[in-house]
């Protein structure tokens, strides 16, 4: 499985990519802010896992922009931000989010959102 | 600002003293039989303070303006003090502290992935001896398992990168209300340009924090679980 971790923060993406290699997942790219990301998506991606605030395009952008995209309309997204307030999770759920990650994080936790995340998509596309 | 507005103020003076000088002339100059006039130059001349001593309170008057433009024009300077240097200076010292924050993270995540490299080559050399030590390799889990929690614990670098951001944006912001405050004494005059470098994109989150991690994550789960269960069923 190859994952999408998009920070503008290198020591975030370096925490991310390192918690992912810790849990199994060890094939990753990166980008620095969500226009990256939009360049550096492909088919080969199956997840992504983005921050929220970042320059030129936010988290909340890149998932609307991914949602509207043939290619990416369908893959799974978690958001992982400090961002906590209830009107923030809602949008970020609104555009289109799978699950939500509060910064600081524990592999762990990280693990069990990808878990829960795969698990609902798997099941809705067996349903 | 104050020199210009002083010699506005200097030259309108000087023109009041003139036509004044210029009214009681004529006057003089009228009719000599019409009593009112003489009575009313009379009366004027009398009065407490007279018309003699109206150049000189005229003088006066102005002199009260310079110096009160020149304390206008020094609290300008002292406020331009304020926003351009002290808050800029702030700012700066904010992105260095920012900066060198970021940097030091690098060294500690380079320092711990150096570590696990290590940890990596104790269990490869354990394994080639053939003897494995229940001991050391629990030891060498424990080691790995405190080097990751060293790792996450670095994700203070990103939050109180935010944290310094929102303070810069902040320390912006003032310096912006300092100078409209310090063009309200001479529209004319601008300050400093903005300072170099200065990020106004909103990419920080000015809650971000530390502390309560468990329970803001508590609220999301309860949001996606009980809320927003279509959520979890599939994308868009």
């Amino acid at each position: 499985m190859k994952f999408l971790v998009v920070d503008d923060s290198a020591t975030m993406r370096r925490i991310v990519i390192n918690s992912l290699q810790r849990i199994g997942y060890g094939d990753c790219v990166e980008a620095s802010d969500g226009a990256e990301a939009l360049d550096r998506f492909d088919a080969s991606i199956d997840f992504v896992i983005t921050d929220w605030n970042m320059p030129n395009v936010g988290g909340l952008d890149l998932v609307r922009a991914l949602r509207a995209r043939d290619d990416a309309r369908d893959v799974p997204v978690l958001m992982v931000t400090t961002r906590s307030a209830r009107e923030d999770i809602l949008a970020a759920a609104e555009a289109g989010v799978n699950n939500y990650v509060v910064k600081p994080f524990t592999p762990q936790v990280l693990k069990e959102k990808i878990e829960q995340v795969l698990s609902a998509v798997s099941g809705a596309a067996r349903g | 600002m104050p020199r210009r507005l002083t010699a506005e103020l200097l030259s309108d003076s000087e023109e009041t003293l003139r036509l004044v000088d210029a009214l009681l002339e004529e006057l003089r100059g009228h009719d000599p039989g019409d009593d009112r006039i003489a009575r009313l130059l009379d009366e004027l001349t009398d009065r407490e303070p007279g018309l003699s001593v109206l150049p000189l309170m005229l003088l006066r008057a102005y002199d009260e303006i310079t110096r009160t433009l020149d304390v206008l024009r020094r609290s300008r300077g002292a406020i331009e003090r304020a926003a351009v240097e002290r808050v800029q200076h702030t700012h700066a010292k904010l992105r260095e502290v920012s900066s060198a924050t970021e940097l030091a993270a690098t060294d500690m995540l380079d320092g711990l992935d150096r570590a696990l490299g290590l940890l990596d080559q104790l269990d490869a050399a354990a394994r080639d001896r053939g003897d494995p030590n229940a001991d050391d390799e629990r030891l060498r889990a424990e080691l790995r398992d405190e080097v990751f929690r060293l790792i996450g614990c670095l994700q203070f670098q990103d939050i109180t990168a935010q944290q310094l951001g929102h303070a810069s944006s902040a320390l912006l912001d003032v310096e912006q209300r300092l100078d409209a405050i310090a063009q309200l004494f001479d529209p004319g005059a601008m300050l400093a340009d903005e300072a170099p470098g200065a990020d106004r994109g909103s990419v920080f989150d000015p809650a971000a924090s530390m502390s309560d991690a468990e329970r803001r994550q508590a609220l999301v789960d309860e949001i996606f679980t009980t809320c927003l269960p279509q959520q979890r069923t599939g994308t868009g």
